[in-house]
Order: structure tokens, then C-alpha cells, then sequence
């Protein structure tokens, strides 16, 4: 049964990473692309070029940084969110669906109205104006990294919302029935019948939202443009702006495989501690 | 032979009724607590799509001055969306592949997430952790790679492959895999063994008990997992962008032509472009609202007895 | 070549594959005479960018080419669109990657160094070019960015988009202002007298991704630095940071554009203009004419050369280069793994006669390449005779495939300083170490081009 899901991943993504691998080893540019075969090999260079002279590192770490700081906002306002859509009420159906929006429309589409409610003159200065406060410049310099943030959280908290959701439902009835019996508060209730059952969901959510911020471009490329601000200089757009304007791609796939590789770690011990993997979490029963 | 299982056990095979009573005993949070919850967050959703709605019905000279509410108001916009781009093949695209991709990679996820849950054999952890690792790949990593690969194929096998829909579903049904299958994987792990075991000490084959008893259990987490490999295909811009001729386009790639800027010349079509987003969002949203009614709990009520 | 063991067996079909596709076809192919083509069944396949502010009009004018095409030669057109240049970047990459794709693509000017350092696209020898009706049929400025020189070129001009200044012709007069300065420092001075209350003198789009290096470069050029010169990135000139200052002291010193331009793409000063609140709208085009007619300025603003002499002179210097605008607009190739070259070349003589422009001009409002349509426009056209007058004096942006980097590195210094725009002040020091970036920058890609 893993066979043709397996195939498929081989041919689509394994065979074109070990592709990119390659591309990563090759002096690839504009000037050897057509015959990109008989590219020049040159080894590590593009590596010690992306640890050195490009501002790979710096990217790293505002992606990383930033990936960090939303998930710790969407997470518990998507297990809220869950947890209040999860009781049956009049209308729920129609809260449900407004709930996914903002992460069904387009990355793109999200930028640019985001964009332009964050220009100086834009809606959300003159909001602040309202009560008092000056905006400032939200799209540049410093508070443009805040800027991203709300924006990737406004646009994927929908995420933790729809998984915790799935995971509310293998809740057995019997179980909401002994906590009653129990005479358990919501809180207690909560706390230590509900939450255990959220544990493989939310381990889940937490990486691949990790994983998805990490990797998201499209969102800072439209609020931002290119060259970013390098205050919000993400990875994907740099290595965006290194494979698709300057045509160095050589150089661009040689920063995404240093990334995979750096981040690669605190995954691999993100996995240990959660026991994601073995799948030793959740309630016995 | 068949599963006689029915008759003796009543196992659920269809998505339970939705409870009708607010059954206190469920409830997870407290009233007030709970109504604040989404007030504040359908606000949040609302005020910035409030904002595109007026943006999609304002003129665009008005959207690119900031303006929020419009200064004139002209419905125009829902018009000329369908002429300026091909919008109606790209909807329709975009659903065919998108919709396809949700539905195989939904049910190809269920039956590997089945064998990764239940069955040891050698490899199996190292299978879970690669498909989680194969997350982490960005898109404009592989995309020229893809590309070659799919080239290269079409001049082996002499057939047309880049442009196809054909293409397209492949390559978004492999994205989507991994991490509908760790959905499956996470939402089987929480469901109870005693149904299976029973059904296998009656003799039934792994794949009647894939349908019969997995399947129709795991609704949740088929629709979720669905979503997101529907999401993943509807909103694809850069594989799409390349991967597709006019005829095949999708609706993420004809939205960008809205965004279009001619340097340095007139206002971008700020109102379409708006206008547009709302109408391409109306197609997920409805499926949701369609399907969010499988996602209920107690679906293993009764089923242990 | 160990890496080519490495990938094994797996790559060795798709190489093989790839080589046998990857092998360059040269320019003059085909036994076909120059003058009638036929191409009876074929399709020729092109890629054309979309247009937003016309498309039905688009649609309408694909059918019409392809139908006459195929009256002409027996051949069909069909047409497909992009919607952003990054967009065609990218499909050029996977189409030179796996050698099919279009057969003929409409680039922007200034990616066309871009295009040739791909060496993917045909050469244009005198067969080629007769068969595009001749050099002569072009206004020669246009010409000025086919390629690195007269022998190695590869593009045709197709549509004219040169940069102009729009002015505001109500408020000019009230402000007893003939016609905008023809130095930088006259137009500063000008839009000092022309600012009042919440009326700017200038509408300047600090944040577009486009717009700033025009300014820098048109300035530098004016005041004789070409920023490329034989291989050297010529960034670090006195030139250039005078460039920077003079665009930053608009917003600082002069205060003659409005404190919230720092955050504005092109799209917010075109609305600023529209809008009456700025008094002039430097770095636009022909295409700026839809916003405007339908807005409070329609029939009160009028076209003129941006300034010539650069910032800090009164005349133009000895070594100037009168450099009115960039050379902007559409110039048209031909891929080499094209199996249709003779048709392609037989599209782009249609597309060029003065008729076919002249239609192009009517339709989408770009100015022609043809140097008889051109006059007749310039001759009829009143606002747009400064358009023309532009075109003429319009030079090329450096042609080497290193300008990508180097535009990206010129619009950094902007991006960067933004901040400080913002705060109110910039350093003279913080520009220079923000010009000496972008020139390490530019250098390091020009030393890479092969």
C-alpha cells in the first residue's frame, strides 16, 4: 500500500532534491545554463560563498526567529478557536468556514491588502491615529519584522484551528460524561481530559507550521518587495531574488540545502523530545 | 465472503447525525468565555475581508490612495473579472486538479497512514520521519529540477507532458502526501484498536477493514487532510506558473495577472484583483461549509459495545 | 566528473535526453527564401505580456494578428501571456533549461542583457534583419539595446515606453511657471514654489521596486558616468552619491514631496498626481494617460522630458550623456531551439510595419519603434509629441548580464535608507556606505560574467 505513494515522492521530490544537490556542487548561472550538464564543477564553492559573502546567516535567522514568534501566537489562538467551534450553536456551521478564510485566500492576495492597509497613510495608521497613536513605518526599518509577523499569524492561525478541530473529534463521549461525573470545572476538564488528546495534533501543527513559515515566500515577497528591507530579509526570498533574478542558481540551491541542513537539527531533536515519530503520546486507553 | 460484521456488531459505517441539543456534558468551555472567543476572532477575519470587499466595489485610483470606505461605488469589477482574464477555465482548472488532488491524496493517505500506524516492520519510523523531513523543502528549491525531470520525460516517452493537468495533479498530489498522510497518522493513532482487532479475529482482510472500519471512522481527518491538499493545489502560483498553458491554467496563476504592475504607467487593477480574490475564495469556503459537518466527534459512540 | 557517476544510472536517460535537446541550433537555419515564408499548418508559439488596462482589447488584437499572419503565410499565432517580468524570467529559465517553449518572446528592454547572456536566442545577421524590413525602418534609438554591439545582436524593437515627466498644467500656471525646468535643480526649485498646505511639488515613489534606480541612473549618466564602464562598476563615483542626495534631499532638505511618499509604490504617487495633490509626476509613461484621463487632472496635465542636466550643474557638463530616458519598452527574440525561425522573423516584419504599429498604438496607447509611424504621431499628437521627443534621446542601460544585480544593488541603497528617509534626516556618511555596498555588489557580479 506505500508503494504508489512512494513512487510518486521519488520521482517528484527525491529525485529533483538530489537534482538540486547537484546544481548546488556546479558553477550554474545565466552564462551555463543552456548547457547546464557540462556546467563547470566546483565543489564546496558555493557553500563557503553562501557562508561568507552572501547574508545567508542573517536570513536564517529572521526566518527562524519569525517562524518561532507565530507559532507561539497562532497556536493558542487556533486550540481557542477550536475549542469554542467545537459545541454545537446556532450558526456554527457559517462561524466554521469564516474561521478558514484567512487561510484559504491567497498568499498573495493577503500581501497586498495588507500591504496597502499598512501604507503610511493606510488604514491601520489611521486607526491608530483614532486613539492616539502614531504608526509609523510599517512596510521598512525595524517594525516592518512586527509587521510580518502579525501578517503570516493573521493568515495562518486558521491552520492550528483545523487541526486541533480534527483532533477534538476522536474525544469519546464517554470521556466528557465521567469528566461531568466527576464534577471536573471547564478548566480542570480542560487541562488534564481534553488537552492529552490534542497532544499528537498540536506536536504536529507546531513542526509543519514551523516548517511552512520557514519556507514562506510569497507573503513577504508582496508586502515587502525585492530587495527586502533587511529587517525582514527572509530566506526563501533570498534565495528567490540569488535563483530567479540574478540567475545564480548554483548558489541559491547551495543556500537551501545549508539551511535544510541547520534546521535539520533542532528538528531531529524537536522529533526526539515529542516522540512525534514513535508516537508515544496521547492518553492510554 | 462477506463482512458479517454488520449484522453483529452495528459498527458505524456512515458519518454520524450532528448532535441536536447543546448536550451540557460536552461542552468544553464556558458560554461567555466561548461567545468572546469568536466575536473577537470573527472581527479579526472580517474587518480585513470588509476591507477587500470595498476595495473590489471602489475605484482604483481610491484603493491606491489607502482609502477604506469607497468613494464611488461600481460593481463593475465583477464583471470584467471573467473578460480580462480567462477566470472561468482557471476556476475550472483549478477545481478539476485541485479537487482531484484532495480526494486521491485524502484516501492514498489514509491507506499509508493505516500501514505506518498498525503494522512494525523495518523502516517504518524511518519512512515517518522522512516524509516529515520532506516538508521542510521549499518550492524554488525544486522547481527547475522538477521541471527538467518532467521535460526529460516527455521527449522519452514522446508525449506532451508539461502543460498537461496531468502534470500538474501529480506533482501536487506528491506535495501534498507527506503531510496528509502525518494528519492520518497523528488522527489514527488516537482511534481505538478494539474495533479492528475484532474485526481481524473475525477474519476480515486488511482491505475490508480499511473501508469498512478505518475509512468510515476517520472522517475528521479525511476532510482536514483533503482541505489541505486542496488548498495546496488552489493556491500554487509557482509550479503552476510553469507548469501550465493557457488552456490549463489555474485560478492562482490568473490572479497574478491582476497584481501586474506596468512599470512606471497606470494604477493596477486594484478593484478586479479584489474582486477576483473574493470570488476565488467562494469555491473553498463552500466546500468547507459543505464538509465541516463530518467533522464531529463520538464517531466510535457505541461502536466498542 | 564524479559527479555524473554520482547520479547514475537514474539522470543518465534525462541527460541524454537534455543533451540531444540542449545542442544550440544555430541562427541561420532553413532553406526557405527570405521573402515568402510559408507555413501552411504551423503554429507559431509566442509569449507577450498581459495587459492589464486593455485585455479585451489584447484578446481582440491576438485574434486579428493571428488571422492576418495566417492570411500572409498560412500560418497560426497563438499567444501566450505572462503576468509580471519576474514571470518571464522564470519561464525563459525552464524553456533555455529544457529547450522548448515559446518560439518568440516579447522582453522588456532592460532584461535583454539578461536574455543574451543565455546565448538562447538568435543572432541577428543582415538575413535576419532583411528579413525584418531592414535596420532602417527603426527609430535608431531603439536599437541602442538589441545587443552588446552592432555585430551580436539578438533583439528587434517592438513598442516604445520611454519615461517622461508629467506636470500638472492648472497648477503650473497658477503658479506663474511656464514649463518645468530642464535641470534637476530648476525642477526642485520650481516644485519648492509649487508646494503648499497639503499640495506637494512632486509625487516620488521611494518604495517601488523600480522607479529609484531610473532616477540615479538618469542623473549619473547627465552628469557622465555610464555606471558600467568597460567592466567596472562605476558606482562609487562623486556622481552618483550627488544622484542619491539630490533624490533623498526632495524628501529632507527640500521638502517637496509628501513625508508619506517614502512608503509609496508607483501606484500611490500616480494617485497622488490623479489626484491634484502633486504637482509633478516624474518617472511615468505613456500608459499613466488611463489613470489620468479618468481622473480629477483629466485635460489639466500635459508631457515633458524629464531634466537633463544633472544635479548641482547649471549646464550640462562636457562629458554629459543626454540621457532623457531609458530605453524602455518591449523588444522582441527569437529562441534558438525554435524549429519556426523563418516565421518568427516573417511575425516580427508584420508586427513592425507601420500599419500593424499603428494599430498597436491605437490599441494599447504604446508608442512604435518604426520610425515612420513614429513621426506621423509626433506630427499629430500634441501630448504625446514630448513622448516622442523622449524616445529619441533615449539611451540604453549598460548591456551586460550583470545589470539585473546591479539595478537590484542601485534600488537597495533606497530600500535601505528608507528608515532614515523616513525619520527625517540622512547622513551623507550612511549614503556612502550604502553606494559602497551596492558597488561591491555590481562589481562582483560583473566579475562574473563569462
Amino acid at each position: 500500500m506505500l508503494a504508489p505513494g512512494g513512487i510518486l515522492m521519488v520521482l517528484v521530490i527525491v529525485i529533483p532534491v538530489a537534482l538540486a544537490l547537484y546544481i548546488s556542487l556546479v558553477d550554474l548561472d545565466q552564462y551555463t545554463l543552456r548547457q547546464w550538464i557540462s556546467a563547470p564543477f566546483i565543489g564546496l564553492q558555493n557553500y563557503v560563498e553562501a557562508a561568507t559573502a552572501s547574508p545567508m546567516f542573517h536570513a536564517v535567522g529572521i526566518s527562524v526567529s519569525f517562524a518561532l514568534i507565530v507559532e507561539v501566537i497562532t497556536l493558542p489562538v487556533g486550540v481557542a478557536a477550536a475549542l469554542a467551534a467545537q459545541n454545537r450553536f446556532r450558526g456554527r456551521a457559517f462561524v466554521r468556514s469564516v474561521f478558514l478564510i484567512p487561510y484559504v485566500l491567497p498568499a498573495f492576495v493577503v500581501g497586498t491588502v495588507w500591504r496597502t492597509m499598512l501604507q503610511p497613510n493606510g488604514v491601520v495608521n489611521n486607526l491608530l491615529d483614532v486613539v492616539g497613536i502614531d504608526g509609523g513605518l510599517w512596510l521598512n526599518g525595524p517594525q516592518s519584522y512586527w509587521a510580518l509577523i502579525a501578517v503570516q499569524a493573521w493568515s495562518s492561525w486558521p491552520f492550528f484551528y483545523l487541526l486541533v478541530l480534527s483532533g477534538l473529534q476522536s474525544v469519546d463521549n464517554e470521556v466528557h460524561e465521567a469528566a461531568a461525573i466527576d464534577g471536573a470545572g471547564w478548566w480542570t476538564k480542560l487541562r488534564y481530559v481534553i488537552f492529552p488528546y490534542l497532544r499528537g495534533p498540536v506536536a504536529l501543527a507546531l513542526i509543519i507550521s514551523f516548517l511552512h513559515n520557514i519556507n514562506s515566500f510569497t507573503l513577504p515577497f508582496v508586502l515587502f518587495g525585492v530587495p527586502a528591507p533587511t529587517d525582514v530579509e527572509v530566506l526563501p526570498v533570498l534565495t528567490y531574488i540569488a535563483s530567479f533574478q540574478s540567475f545564480r542558481f548554483g548558489l541559491s540551491a547551495a543556500m537551501a540545502v545549508f539551511s535544510l541542513v541547520l534546521i535539520a537539527i533542532p528538528l531531529a531533536i524537536y522529533l526526539r523530545a515529542v516522540k512525534l515519530d514513535t508516537g508515544d503520546e496521547g492518553p492510554k486507553r | 465472503m462477506t463482512l458479517e460484521l454488520d449484522k453483529e456488531q452495528h459498527i458505524e459505517a456512515a458519518p454520524p447525525r450532528v448532535p441536536r441539543k447543546d448536550d451540557p456534558v460536552m461542552r468544553l468551555l464556558p458560554r461567555p468565555l466561548m461567545v468572546a472567543i469568536v466575536a473577537v476572532l470573527m472581527l479579526v477575519v472580517l474587518v480585513p475581508l470588509l476591507y477587500i470587499f470595498m476595495a473590489s466595489i471602489n475605484s482604483d485610483v481610491s484603493v491606491a490612495r489607502g482609502d477604506f470606505w469607497p468613494s464611488e461605488i461600481t460593481f463593475a469589477n465583477y464583471a470584467s473579472i471573467w473578460t480580462t482574464v480567462d477566470l472561468g477555465t482557471g476556476l475550472f482548472n483549478s477545481v478539476v486538479v485541485a479537487g482531484g488532488v484532495a480526494v486521491v491524496c485524502a484516501f492514498v493517505a489514509v491507506s499509508m497512514a493505516y500501514v505506518l500506524v498498525r503494522y512494525s516492520f523495518f523502516g517504518r519510523l524511518t519512512i515517518l520521519r522522512a516524509l516529515l523531513a520532506l516538508q521542510s523543502i521549499p518550492g524554488t528549491l525544486i522547481l527547475l529540477p522538477v521541471f527538467v525531470i518532467f521535460s526529460s520525460l516527455s521527449t522519452i516517452v514522446g508525449v506532451q507532458i508539461i502543460g498537461t493537468r496531468g502534470a500538474l495533479f501529480v506533482t501536487y498530489l506528491t506535495f501534498a502526501l507527506p503531510f496528509s498522510t502525518w494528519v492520518m497518522v497523528t488522527y489514527l493513532r488516537g482511534l481505538p484498536r478494539e474495533l479492528e482487532e475484532a474485526a481481524r479475529i473475525d477474519g476480515a482482510s486488511s482491505w475490508l477493514i480499511l473501508t469498512r472500519i478505518i475509512i468510515p471512522l476517520s472522517w475528521p481527518g479525511i476532510v482536514v487532510s483533503g482541505i489541505f491538499a486542496f488548498l495546496l493545489g488552489w493556491n500554487d502560483v509557482l509550479f503552476a506558473s510553469v507548469m501550465t498553458n493557457p488552456e490549463t491554467r489555474t485560478v492562482a496563476v490568473a490572479l497574478q495577472v491582476f497584481g501586474a504592475t506596468a512599470e512606471g504607467g497606470a494604477v493596477p487593477i486594484y478593484g478586479q484583483m479584489m474582486a477576483a480574490s473574493l470570488v476565488c475564495a467562494v469555491p473553498v469556503v463552500v466546500l468547507y461549509l459543505v464538509f465541516q459537518r463530518y467533522l464531529v466527534g463520538g464517531l466510535t459512540a457505541g461502536g466498542v459495545k | 566528473m564524479k559527479a555524473r557517476k554520482v547520479l547514475g544510472v537514474v539522470a543518465g536517460a534525462a541527460i541524454l535526453g537534455l543533451a540531444l535537446q540542449g545542442c544550440s541550433s544555430d541562427g541561420s537555419s532553413g532553406g526557405s527564401s527570405p521573402e515568402a515564408v510559408d507555413g501552411t499548418g504551423k503554429t507559431l508559439n509566442v509569449l507577450i505580456a498581459a495587459n492589464t488596462l486593455y485585455p479585451t482589447e489584447q484578446k481582440a488584437w491576438f485574434d486579428d494578428v493571428s488571422a492576418k499572419f495566417e492570411k500572409e503565410t498560412g500560418a497560426k499565432v497563438a499567444f501566450e501571456t505572462f503576468a509580471s517580468a519576474n514571470d518571464e524570467l522564470t519561464k525563459i529559465q525552464t524553456s533555455v533549461l529544457s529547450g522548448q517553449g515559446p518560439d518568440v518572446y516579447s522582453l522588456g528592454t532592460t532584461f535583454t542583457p539578461t536574455a543574451y547572456s543565455t546565448g538562447a536566442f538568435v543572432k541577428l545577421g543582415d538575413k535576419q534583419w532583411d528579413q525584418v524590413g531592414g535596420r532602417d525602418r527603426f527609430v535608431p534609438a531603439t536599437l541602442g539595446i538589441a545587443g552588446p554591439d552592432k555585430d551580436n545582436e539578438i533583439a528587434v524593437p517592438l513598442s516604445s515606453r520611454p519615461f517622461v515627466l508629467a506636470y500638472n498644467t492648472e497648477l503650473l500656471a497658477a503658479a506663474g511657471i511656464d514649463k518645468p525646468a530642464d535641470s534637476w535643480d530648476g525642477l526642485a526649485e520650481q516644485a519648492k514654489q509649487l508646494t503648499t498646505g497639503d499640495q506637494y511639488g512632486m509625487a516620488v515613489a521611494y518604495a517601488d521596486s523600480f522607479d529609484p534606480w531610473k532616477f540615479i541612473w538618469g542623473m549619473s549618466l547627465q552628469a557622465g558616468n555610464p555606471l558600467v564602464d568597460d567592466g567596472k562598476a562605476t558606482l562609487d563615483d562623486a556622481t552618483t552619491a550627488a544622484a542619491y542626495e539630490a533624490y533623498f534631499g526632495w524628501v529632507t532638505k527640500d521638502k517637496i514631496v509628501d513625508p508619506a511618499s517614502v512608503g509609496w509604490k508607483n501606484a500611490q504617487a500616480v494617485a497622488a498626481f490623479a489626484d491634484g495633490k502633486a504637482a509633478f509626476l516624474p518617472m511615468t509613461s505613456a500608459t499613466s494617460r488611463v489613470t489620468l484621463d479618468q481622473s480629477a487632472v483629466a485635460g489639466k496635465y500635459a508631457y515633458a522630458l524629464l531634466p537633463l542636466i544633472p544635479p548641482g550643474e547649471t549646464k550640462a557638463p562636457g562629458d554629459s550623456i543626454e540621457a532623457a530616458t531609458i530605453i524602455s519598452g518591449d523588444n522582441i527574440v527569437v529562441a534558438n531551439y525554435s524549429k519556426n525561425q523563418d516565421l518568427a522573423f516573417a511575425l516580427i516584419n508584420m508586427l513592425t510595419t507601420p500599419e500593424q504599429q499603428k494599430i498597436y498604438f491605437d490599441t494599447f496607447g504604446e508608442m512604435p519603434t518604426n520610425a515612420e509611424e513614429a513621426e506621423a504621431i509626433q506630427g499629430d499628437n500634441e501630448l504625446l509629441a514630448p513622448i516622442v521627443d523622449a524616445a529619441a534621446k533615449a539611451v540604453g542601460t549598460p548591456f551586460t548580464g550583470a545589470w539585473g544585480d546591479i539595478q537590484l544593488a542601485l534600488v537597495n541603497v533606497v530600500v535601505q535608507s528608507i528608515p532614515a528617509l523616513q525619520s527625517g534626516s540622512i547622513s551623507d556618511s550612511e549614503i556612502e556606505s550604502q553606494i559602497k555596498t551596492a558597488q561591491d555588489a555590481a562589481q562582483a557580479s560583473l566579475d562574473r560574467v563569462k
